[in-house]
């Protein structure tokens, strides 16, 4: 992380994060410090993305294609929503073994995402100098310091086995574009499926038991609350002593329990469907079929998600007028941000709202977190995920930076044991595909979640060309900007209240970025509020020199 | 064995040339002990396709201001950005997985590293080459099957 830092006299300053990727594009993050503590902050995206307009008047299978090629880290969470959009557009019949294989698909692509983004991203910073004096930091800086940590080459390196599984029944990882409406394109053989299962208990043995969690997946998915985990934690040194056991002491140390709250909203549009529940792809059935739930959670209350209910509001963003809309009727026409400043609009990202019953539009977290505390609502079916871990914590201690990235490191166990669970019930000699008719008309919706939180496409096809393709990402929700009635996103809104020990090198406000796994890189910029000076820059993601 | 991997973005236009290059290539029919990888907008993903790979050949879009469809060929040592520390997950280009894969595969790192750069007239967001990275692409693509396919390599 490089700090250009300018002197700073003044005590409130602007801190302005910038990202700059070649895939998804830039982001800025412009923060105001007042006395060491963030007052304000704005998220800006200064990438169009323009793939709604590469996509309007194409072939309708065209968004298998494209979507994938969206992001280089979450392709395959692309194409399972595009492929249900598709589905429910042309209402398919998808026969359980094509179900099977798409959510294994879907579960090894976020099974790769998760060790990789602790070692190669956050647990980088974690080994930051403003740490040293911290008792359990040079353990820390023993096992995550980039290249060099006895930890970091064992994650690095097993996080490609996963994607070793998508690529025997996808052809190939990432960008595949094997799922296709009706179906999946391959037909695996009795080897396919042992090999995968031996790829699989390869990433269980090597890191996720052997390094991460020091103990069986079993013993760890038993904990329910916030205090059978300390309980686990004092249980055995091997708890004590795992990767992950050494993460929840050292965030106990250094205070990452306690900021980066952001909203305490949470929104989960679900993923993985039940192989006989889902046969007939349809959008009012979707939930019912659902295995990791979808759902919203308010603050107070769990509400059914309708896809109904979400809007885009651009009337900060870089496109015409100030309107909120469900994707269906979404806008996508720019303007020149040199224009759109004048109306006070400051970014290329729309804000990504949703309709509570009672009117009122709301921001809401996107990814792990909010899939469990999702998982946590009382009221599950027998097939569907109930884990009311994630929702006790947030309770007893809040949310924050540790309890996010906890969140997406839980998840390892839980999608090892369902892909574990549905290798197992491939049927090798029934059918993977049923082509389907395909309607010159319809409207369509696929959602998922990616590693990074709820991602969907709708889609509207008019003699048999896409009309209108809206593609919503969890970064989007999470980086999005203020709303009309100025209300921030939830980065926007995580960022405010931290403290900056040295605001010429705010690695805090880095844990923050980080901890939401946008797919943007972030570059930070702290300004002085008074004098609206800018005091440091910095990029987030590599680790401390 | 050669790995050929084609890095670039299919959705802008001429950035796409290095997966389509692939797909051309395996049209063609690669030569025996040639593996080809699609290596998309992935970044860490290039570095594991090397495994394996005694000899590695990298194919991209660039921009130089030389003439759209202009071919440079260079030496992966030229082009490799060490040091590492500097690498952020969605911002991890070949330049850096060449330098990961050097750290990951340590002696099993591929003797000889060449780069094939294809100067790009457009990045716009949008499918299809313009036709000069279109010619160039065929060019290459010709040329790579001919010279694996003799004993003699790249070079």
């Amino acid at each position: 992380m490089s700090a250009n830092s300018v002197g700073t006299q003044g005590a409130k300053m602007d801190v302005h994060v910038h990202a700059l990727g070649r895939v998804e594009g830039d982001l800025d993050v412009r923060v105001a410090i007042e006395d060491g503590v963030v007052v304000d902050a704005w998220t800006e995206a200064t990438m169009f993305r323009g793939f709604e307009i590469i996509l309007k008047g194409k072939d309708p299978q065209a968004g298998l294609i494209v979507t994938p090629r969206i992001c280089g880290i979450c392709g395959g969470s692309h194409l399972y929503k595009a492929v249900y959009a598709l589905d429910t557009a042309w209402q398919t019949e998808v026969p359980p073994n094509a179900t099977l294989i798409r959510n294994i698909a879907q579960a090894c692509e976020t099974l790769q995402s998760i060790p990789r983004w602790f070692y190669a991203l956050f647990a980088i910073g974690l080994t930051h100098r403003n740490y040293s004096r911290a008792k359990l930091y040079e353990e820390v800086a023993r096992r995550w310091a980039p290249f060099t940590g006895t930890s970091y080459e064992v994650g690095v390196v097993t996080s490609a086995k996963p994607v070793e599984i998508y690529a025997i029944f996808g052809g190939q990882w990432p960008h595949s574009s094997f799922m296709v409406p009706g179906g999946v394109m391959c037909g695996p053989t009795l080897s396919d499926i042992t090999r995968s299962i031996s790829i699989l208990e390869y990433y269980r043995e090597t890191w996720l038991e052997g390094v991460w969690l020091g103990c069986s997946v079993d013993r760890w998915l038993e904990n329910e609350t916030w205090d059978d985990v300390l309980r686990w934690l004092d249980e055995k040194p091997q708890h004590r002593d795992s990767d992950l056991g050494l993460f929840i002491r050292y965030c106990l140390e250094i205070g990452l329990d306690k900021y980066g709250a952001g909203p305490g909203r949470y929104l989960a549009m679900g993923t993985y469907f039940h192989p006989e529940k889902y046969r007939y792809p349809n959008i009012e059935g979707r939930n019912a079929a659902l295995i990791s739930r979808a759902g919203v959670y308010d603050g107070e209350d769990f509400h059914d998600f309708e896809q109904a209910r979400v809007r885009e509001d651009h009337t900060h963003s870089f496109f015409r007028g100030s309107a909120s809309l469900h994707p269906f009727e979404g806008v996508t026409e720019p303007v020149d941000p040199a224009e759109g400043k004048k109306q006070d609009k400051y970014t290329w990202a729309k804000a990504p709202r949703y309709m509570l019953p009672g009117g009122e539009e709301v921001s809401l977290e996107a990814g792990p977190l909010a899939r469990q505390v999702i998982a946590g609502r009382p009221g599950a079916e027998p097939w569907q995920d109930y884990d009311p871990l994630f929702l006790n914590i947030v309770r007893e201690l809040g949310p924050s930076v540790m309890v996010r990235v906890l969140a997406r490191m839980h998840e390892a166990a839980k999608y090892y044991r369902l892909v574990r669970q549905w290798l197992s019930q491939v049927d090798l000699n029934e059918k993977f595909y049923i082509k389907p008719q395909e309607l010159p008309e319809g409207r369509g919706f696929g959602a998922t979640e990616a590693a990074r939180g709820a991602l969907a496409d709708w889609i509207q096809i008019k003699d048999g060309k896409i009309e209108n393709y809206q593609v919503i990402t969890p970064t989007a929700w999470n980086i999005g900007p203020r709303d009309r009635h100025g209300n921030r996103g939830p980065i926007e809104t995580a960022m405010i209240g931290a403290t900056v020990l040295n605001p010429e090198d705010p690695v805090e406000l880095a844990h923050i970025a980080q901890s939401y796994d946008s797919c943007l890189v972030c570059t930070v910029h702290a300004y002085d509020a008074r004098t609206h000076k800018e005091l440091a820059r910095f990029t987030v993601g590599p680790g401390a020199p | 064995m050669t790995v050929i991997i084609g890095c670039g973005n299919l959705l802008r236009s001429d950035d796409g040339v290095g997966p389509l290059l692939i797909r051309r290539l395996w049209e063609l029919g690669p030569p025996p002990g040639v593996r080809l990888a699609d290596g998309g907008t992935a970044g860490m993903d290039v570095a594991f396709q090397i495994d394996g790979a005694t000899e590695l050949i990298i194919v991209d879009a660039c921009r130089t201001g030389a003439p759209p469809g202009t071919i440079f060929e260079v030496p992966g040592e030229e082009v490799e950005t060490p040091p590492l520390t500097a690498i952020n997950l969605h911002d991890f280009r070949w330049d850096h997985a060449i330098a990961f894969g050097r750290w990951l595969l340590k002696d099993r790192f591929p003797r000889k590293v060449t780069v094939f750069l294809i100067e790009a007239a457009s990045l716009e967001p949008g499918m299809g080459l313009s036709p000069a990275v279109q010619e160039a692409m065929e060019r290459l693509a010709a040329d790579l099957v001919r010279r694996l396919g003799r004993d003699e390599r790249v070079g």
